[in-house]
This record gives structure tokens, sequence and C-alpha cells, in this order.
């Protein structure tokens, strides 16, 4: 059981003001350079972003794209939202002032600040709240199902007095908070209108359409919107937390990442959200602008065929053969050639942003020379060209001899240059003896309908076949939730890129969703982690640092809380 | 009315090609792996969010039955919505495709009066420095892959005469306040210079070298020569004699061209992040929005084979010839 008192986030958010508001620079923990941040803080300003992601929708029951969560942070309330103190990720409330829960962890309390108001100036209560919950849990498996991962479990929601709202859940959950952090509410007065029959008006109503009749009870209000351009927000002076500094944020989508470089340099854009590795060092030495560095969230692997119903390459399951010539790969060349040195070696899947990062795995060692002695021991000879030898099976599952010889698949839609990073990864797999050529699998879509295969049915165990190795990413969370279940059997044809089935580890993901008590579910998600550690499901090779830039002429930009928290928008600043 | 055969068999023609192209329309997108469903890669798609995006969107029908409302849809004027942001795909493509045509013609403006210029010159000058300048040059722009054109152009010409490299408008203009008319225009007219100007480079270096060689047999012809033993000036015998007979296979090439600037604009408008048809497309295909990339291959194709049809129709007009 968490909770938080009403005085504790009172101190919290007056220590966060008087850091944001005190000018100079900014204690986020991420690594800077360039130009040196001194001076005051200067009210006002627009802040002028770059970004190669663009916002597709400003409904939070129909968008994909990643900027669009961003901009529901900020212009929807929230009941809670993430910080980032001391190095760490914390809950923090946003409407919700303190909380409680039930002794069984069934039902939650929230307590919501008093006097809140949507931007049209109507009351904004625990009505609005408990509507939204139950509107989104009413059309759960249709027009609501984008944002209904966030209620798992959850089976309504009540507003016993226009400040308190009670959550009921039919089941324990382990991750309630970390859950409602990506849950937004909406003015219920504006879409209940939507909600009526098949509910499909909710998925269909696009806020964009009509700026001017939109409601938002967020740190801003929007101002314009251009889908591949511009997108303007301006403060909301109804909202109730951290007031924005400036008077206005222009987030402007770039395609070329080149062009928003050039355009940053000649001062054209105040603050780049995501900075590509090539132009770091470009920006670098630029003392008008200050780059900062902080540990990712996306993680590069090897992703193993771990599917135990394959018919071919079977060798390819066994967790000994994976793990050798996983110990071949030379992860700092990958990291200094593919990535230009900004990434770090990682060993479990949810990475190192994962508040339950188990710290004891691996390291994977870059040893080839105990690699071939463990392959050679299993009997995986070396033929008269080099390439070891499969020795013919018997069984359920009989294969012939055959050389190791396989292809890796790649994505065209890599953010990194995925064709030199195979090269890397076929050079330590041939030190062992096995010989992989590339086989390049299309865009996302087209290299995900290759792994799934076709008539994917998890029923039937199909699918998973004709393919044997992919180089790819995954992008964390600080819950770990959602990335230990991409390799459960319940995301068979649909999150799961390795067709691994392991009922030991889908009964561990559904006991750590269930258990509350922190302490508890930290330990079973270290179990989880080390179980796909041991069987090589994936062999994570690198994490990508994200990196950020903004001019010399702003402050108060922390990375840390991209896409986790109003503050991201609210405490940058003009340098006076 | 051999007139009339001859506009009537383009004409039938070019409707044909048009319903082939519908065809292959709706045949090539559903050959690509995956559909606008499995494109969805988001932590909050869930199979349940995917199954009803299929039934909502027609995709769990039959090929041949999606076939068949896509014909029946076409033949009502209604290409569809878009699978992504389920908005009419006419209201989608309208504004992109307003950006393009602009940017284009500006493009093609500039190509045309610089390309025909230096043509006209480069024969007229044959074998002196101007001659080599502009084949040179012509030959140098025409060979440039657009996008690394418009590369160079972010990285070199951008920051020289402080011009924007992306989008349309500035992010600024008119959020604290109302801008002008005129600070629209000019704002709009800034951002589309660089990519127009990229487009106009490459055909500028296409319409010297086809101006250049057309212009050199026209005045090499026996009657320039009269011309010039009339007495003629040079300047009145290039312009009357030379350049009028030359127009025919520039004016050609212009109308074909015109067809293929629209497809052909796709990657300068990725460099530049110009919001035009061309980047529409390309997020259309990454995203699979078949209703989208439809609309806008009927289009690009629609203006290919106008173009084609035009071309023939000013053949027709231009060349006796041809019309018998």
């Amino acid at each position: 059981m968490r909770r938080k008192t009403a005085i504790a986030l009172a101190i919290l958010a007056a220590l966060i003001l008087a850091s944001a508001g005190c000018g100079g620079s900014s204690s986020n923990n991420a690594t800077g350079s360039g130009g040196s941040e001194t001076g005051n803080a200067v009210e006002g300003g627009i802040l002028r972003v770059g970004s190669i992601n663009y916002i597709d929708s400003f409904n939070p029951f129909h968008y994909i794209e990643s900027q669009a969560y961003n901009a529901f942070i900020m212009l929807y309330p929230q009941l809670v939202q993430y910080d980032y103190q001391n190095g760490a990720y914390v809950i923090v409330g946003d409407l919700a002032d303190s909380w409680d829960t039930s002794k069984d962890g069934k039902d939650w309390t929230f307590h919501l600040k008093s006097g809140t108001k949507w931007s049209d100036g109507q009351p904004m209560t625990a009505e609005d709240v408990a509507w939204t919950i139950n509107t989104t849990v009413k059309y759960a498996s249709g027009p609501t199902a984008v944002m209904a991962p966030a209620l798992a479990h959850v089976k309504n929601a009540e507003a016993t007095d226009p400040t308190t709202v009670v959550i009921h859940y039919g089941a324990p959950v382990g991750n309630a908070l970390a859950q409602l952090e990506q849950f937004f509410v909406v003015p219920k007065h504006l879409w209940e209108k939507y909600a009526t029959g098949d509910g499909k008006g909710l998925k269909t109503y696009a806020p964009e359409q009509d700026i001017g009749s939109m409601v938002t009870g967020g740190a801003f209000t929007l101002k314009q919107y251009e889908k591949k351009g511009t997108t303007v927000f301006l403060p909301d002076p109804n909202y109730w937390g951290e007031k924005a500094h400036v008077q206005a944020v222009a987030l402007t989508y770039y395609t070329n990442a080149d062009s928003m470089i050039a355009d940053m340099k000649s001062g054209q854009v105040d603050w780049v959200d995501q900075v590509p590795f090539n132009a770091v060092d470009v920006l670098k030495k630029d003392p008008s602008i200050v780059v900062q560095q902080i540990p990712g969230a996306e993680t590069t692997n090897i992703t193993w065929n771990s599917n135990p119903y394959k018919d071919k390459n079977r060798e390819l399951l066994d967790p000994q053969v994976k793990q050798a010539l996983s110990m071949c790969v030379d992860r700092d060349k990958l990291i200094e050639v593919v990535f230009n040195g900004y990434a770090d070696t990682v060993e479990s899947l949810p990475g190192h942003i994962s508040l339950y990062e188990n710290k004891d795995l691996g390291p994977l060692e870059h040893d080839c020379a105990a690699a071939n002695a463990t392959l050679d021991s299993l009997g995986y000879k070396k033929g008269p060209d080099g390439t070891r030898m499969v020795p013919a099976t018997t069984g359920k599952y009989a294969q012939p001899a055959h050389p190791m010889e396989y292809r890796i698949m790649t994505p065209t839609s890599l953010d990194f240059n995925g064709d030199r990073a195979f090269e890397i990864v076929k050079e330590g797999f041939a030190e062992a003896g096995v010989k992989v050529s590339q086989w390049v699998g299309g865009d996302s879509t087209a290299a995900y309908e290759i792994e799934t295969t076709d008539h994917c049915d998890p029923k039937t165990n199909s699918g998973y076949t004709g393919w044997d190795i992919a180089m790819w990413d995954w992008v964390g969370y600080v819950d770990p939730d959602f990335m230990l279940s991409v390799v459960t059997k319940g995301q068979w044809c649909s999150w799961s890129d390795t067709g691994w089935d392991n009922p030991d580890y889908d009964a561990l993901y559904e006991k750590q969703g269930t258990t509350v008590d922190e302490n508890e579910r930290a330990s079973i998600v270290g179990q989880m982690e080390q179980m796909i550690y041991d069987n090589w499901v994936y062999t994570q090779l690198v994490e990508e640092q994200y990196i950020d830039a903004h001019t010399t002429a702003w402050d108060g930009m922390d990375p840390h809380l991209n896409a986790y928290a109003k503050m991201y928008w609210t405490r940058p600043f003009k340098v006076g | 009315m051999k007139g009339f055969d001859y506009v009537g068999k383009r004409m039938l023609f070019a409707a044909l090609t048009v319903f082939v192209a519908i065809t292959l329309n709706f045949v090539l997108f559903r050959t690509l792996s995956g559909d606008a469903v499995s494109a969805l890669r988001c932590r909050q798609c869930t199979q349940a969010f995917k199954d009803y995006q299929r039934e909502q969107l027609g995709l769990d029908k039959s090929k041949w039955e999606q076939y068949q409302l896509y014909l029946e849809d076409l033949a009502h004027g209604n290409l569809g919505k878009s699978l992504r942001s389920e908005q009419p795909v006419t209201h989608e493509l309208w504004p992109p495709l307003k950006n393009t045509v602009v940017m284009v013609a500006l493009g093609t403006f500039f190509s045309i009066v610089f390309g025909v210029l230096v043509g006209v010159v480069c024969a007229w000058r044959r074998g002196t420095w101007a001659d080599k300048g502009g084949l040179w040059s012509g030959l140098a722009f025409y060979s440039m892959p657009p996008q690394w054109l418009g590369l160079l152009m972010v990285l070199f010409v951008a920051g020289w005469f402080g011009l924007p490299t992306a989008g349309i408008k500035d992010p600024t203009l008119g959020i604290l306040g109302d801008a002008s008319w005129w600070d629209v225009l000019v704002d709009r007219f800034r951002h589309m210079i660089l990519p127009a100007l990229t487009l106009g480079l490459v055909l500028y270096g296409e319409y010297a070298l086809v101006v250049r060689s057309a212009m050199l047999e026209t005045l090499g012809e026996d009657y320039v020569l009269t011309a010039r033993a009339k007495g003629l000036s040079n300047w009145r015998t290039v312009r009357t004699h030379g350049l009028r007979n030359a127009l025919l296979p520039i004016v050609t090439l212009v109308a074909l061209s015109l067809g293929f600037i629209i497809g052909g604009s796709i990657t300068i408008e990725y460099v530049f992040s110009y919001p035009g048809i061309g980047l529409e497309v390309v997020e259309a295909i990454d995203q699979r929005d078949y209703p989208i990339l439809q609309g806008a291959f009927l289009l690009l194709t629609l203006s290919v084979i106008g173009a084609n049809l035009l071309a023939d129709l000013l053949y027709f007009k231009l060349d006796p010839r041809v019309a018998g």
C-alpha cells in the first residue's frame, strides 16, 4: 500500500518550483555539454521545438504516434504523473492531491485538487474522472481500446464527492499508479454526447477539426494545429499545477533531421527533442547549444526465433548455442561504430529505464574463444571451410545434418545503421564458425509479418516459422509490465516477435500483475528477467542514449520527463 | 473528321489507361506484406483494438469484396476514408495537393524560363564559353539526385540566405497576434524557395539540354540559312525561325514532365519536410493506408495521363503533319 500526503506533495511542489524558478542551470542529472547556462529566468518567449515525430491526433481514444501522447500530457489532466527526482522516477500527483488503497488493494481512492476548471471555465470534478473511467471500461473492446490497457482489471469508478473518486478493481493490481499515469481524463460535458450507441463517436471525434470548441484541462491549450507542420500551444490560465514560463510552445515536425539541425544552428529552433547520433558531435562544438545526454529507453537486440514448435534449425533453440554466438559479438565496437559512442551495454529486456531492472544479469562477455569451446563441446564441429556442422537429429522434430548457415532479418525502419550493425554481428558469428547473411525485411510492418508468419494462431501454435534470427529494437518504459508482456504466449501473433512459449514465465507474468507489494513484485520481475536472459530469447546488445539539445537562450529542459510529465513542458524558461 | 478521330482515339485510350491504373492501384498495395492494422506498432494497440479496427475498416472482408466496394465508391466519386485518421481521403489530400501544386508551379516556371533561355543561348553561341557553361551546368543539375541537391541546399544555401529549410510557415507567425495577409504571403514564399529551387534546378538541367539540342538541329536547317542570307539579324533569326520551330519537342517535354513532377517531388518534399502530396504518400505507404495511397496514386496517374493527353492534343495543334 502506498500513500502520499498532501503535505508531502506541497513540499515537493515547492521544491520543484524553487528549482525551476530560480534560473541558472537545471539539475536533472543529465550529462550536459556545450554552451554555459547562466542567467536569470525570464517569463515569456515562444519556445520553438523541432521534432522528427508528429502529432496525429488530439483524441486520447484514437492515436498512434508517440508525439500525440506528449500532446495529451500537455492538454489533458491525469490523476498522477511521473517526476524525476534524485536520479529516479517517482509517481507524483497531477489532478490528484493524494491517494490511498484498501487493504486488499482492490479499491483506490483519489483525493482531487479543488477549484480546478476546464479551459472553457466549467468546473473539473471527480465526476469527470469517474465518467471517463466508466466510459473507457464500457467500450474497452472497441472504441476506447487504446486507453483501456491503463485501466486493466478496473470494474468501475464512482465520484463520492466533487473531489473524491474511488476506482474499484476486480483484482489487486501491482502497477495501478503506473497504469493510471497513462490515463487521461476528458471533460464529460463535451464528450458524453459521443458515448452513445456503439460508442464509435468516441473514436472518430477529432477535436483538432474545430480548435475553437476544443475543451482541455492541462497546462496548455491548443492554439493551432498543422499535422505535418507546426502545432502551437498556449499556457492555460486555469491550470492548477506548475505554471508554464513560456508564452507559447511551437512544435514543428521535421521529416529530415539534417534540416532540423541546420535550423537549430541558424537560430530558427530553440530545442530539439531528439538529436540523431551523427549530429551530436557537431552540436557539441557549437558554444551556443547545450547537448544533454541521458540513458535512453530504446534497446537494440538480436531477436532469436524461440518458437519451440519450429521445425528447422532447432539448434538455435539451445540457450547455450545462442549464448555462445552472442559472446562473439563485439558490443563495444557496435557502440563506437553504429552509435558514435552514444549507447551503453544493457542486459535486461526492460532496460536501464525500468524501475525493476535486474542488475545481476550478465554481463555478457566478449569472449569468442570460450564461445568456440562451448560450441565444440556441444558437438558442432567445424567443416573444411570453417563452418560448423549440426549433426542429424531424430524424434518428433528430426532434422538432417546441415551447416550452421542462417539469415538475419533486419527491418529497414531502424533508427540506426542496421547494415553496419549486421556486419559487426556477422563478423562475430564468423569467428564462431557460423555463417550469416542479411535478409532485408522491409519496413517494420513487412518485417513483423515475416516474424509472425502468415496464418499465425496461438491456439494451434502456428506461426513464427521461416526465419531464425532478426535484429531489432524495443522501447522500454519506467514500469516494466509492457516489456515483460511481449514474450508471453498471450502476445503470440500480436506483440511477440520471438514466438517464445513458456508457461512458467506466463504464470509469473500474471502473478506480478496482481502483486501490490512493491518489493515482492520487484522480486518476481527480477526472476522473469532472469528467465528471459537464461533462455536467450533476446541477446540485448546496447541501449541507445537519449539526447536532446537546446540553445543557451533557454534552460530548464529535463529530458528524463519527456512523455512522462507536464513539467517537461512547463519548466523550460528563457534565460535573461 | 480526321482530327475528330485523332482526338477521340486519344481520349478513349486515356480512359482505358485510367481504368487499368485504377485496378492496379487496388492490387498493387495489397501485395505489400501486412495491412493498415498490422502496421500499428504502438504500446496501446491491443489485439482487441486491432480486431475492432479490422472490422470497422472492412479489412476483414475478402479482397474481391473490397475491390467491388472500391469500384462502387469510385463510381460515386468517393475515394473512401483514411484508415488512420478516418477522415475522407479528399479531405486529407486536398491541403497537401494545394501545397505541392504551388511549389511545383514555381519550380517549373523557373526551370522553363532559365532552361529555355540557357538552351537558346548555348545553341546560338555554340562552342563558346557561354555554351560550355550552359552545357555543363545543365548536365550537372540534370544528373544530380533531387534529394541530394536538396540536402546541399539545406547545408550550404539556407544558412547564407537565412531561408527556412522545413515546413510551409514560420512557427511563430501569428501566434501572439494577427499576421497581415502580406506577412503570410511573404512567409509562404520564403518557405517555398528552397524546395522549388531544387526542383527547378533539376528540371532546368533537362530543359536546357533538350532546348539546346533542338535549337542546334533547327539552326542547321536550310530555311535558317535562307533567313540569314536575307539579312535578318541574328536574334531575329533565332527567335522567329529557330526557337519557334524548336518549340515542338520542348512543349511536348514540358507537358510530359508536368505529369511526373508531382510524383518526382516526393523526395524533395521529404528533404524539406514540405507538407505536400509526396510526403503524404510516403507516410501512407509506411502506415499501409490504402485509401490514401489509392487516392494519391489515382491523382498521380490522372496527372500523367492528363499530361500525355495534353501533349497529344498540343502536337495535333502545333504540327500539321499529325492532323494529316
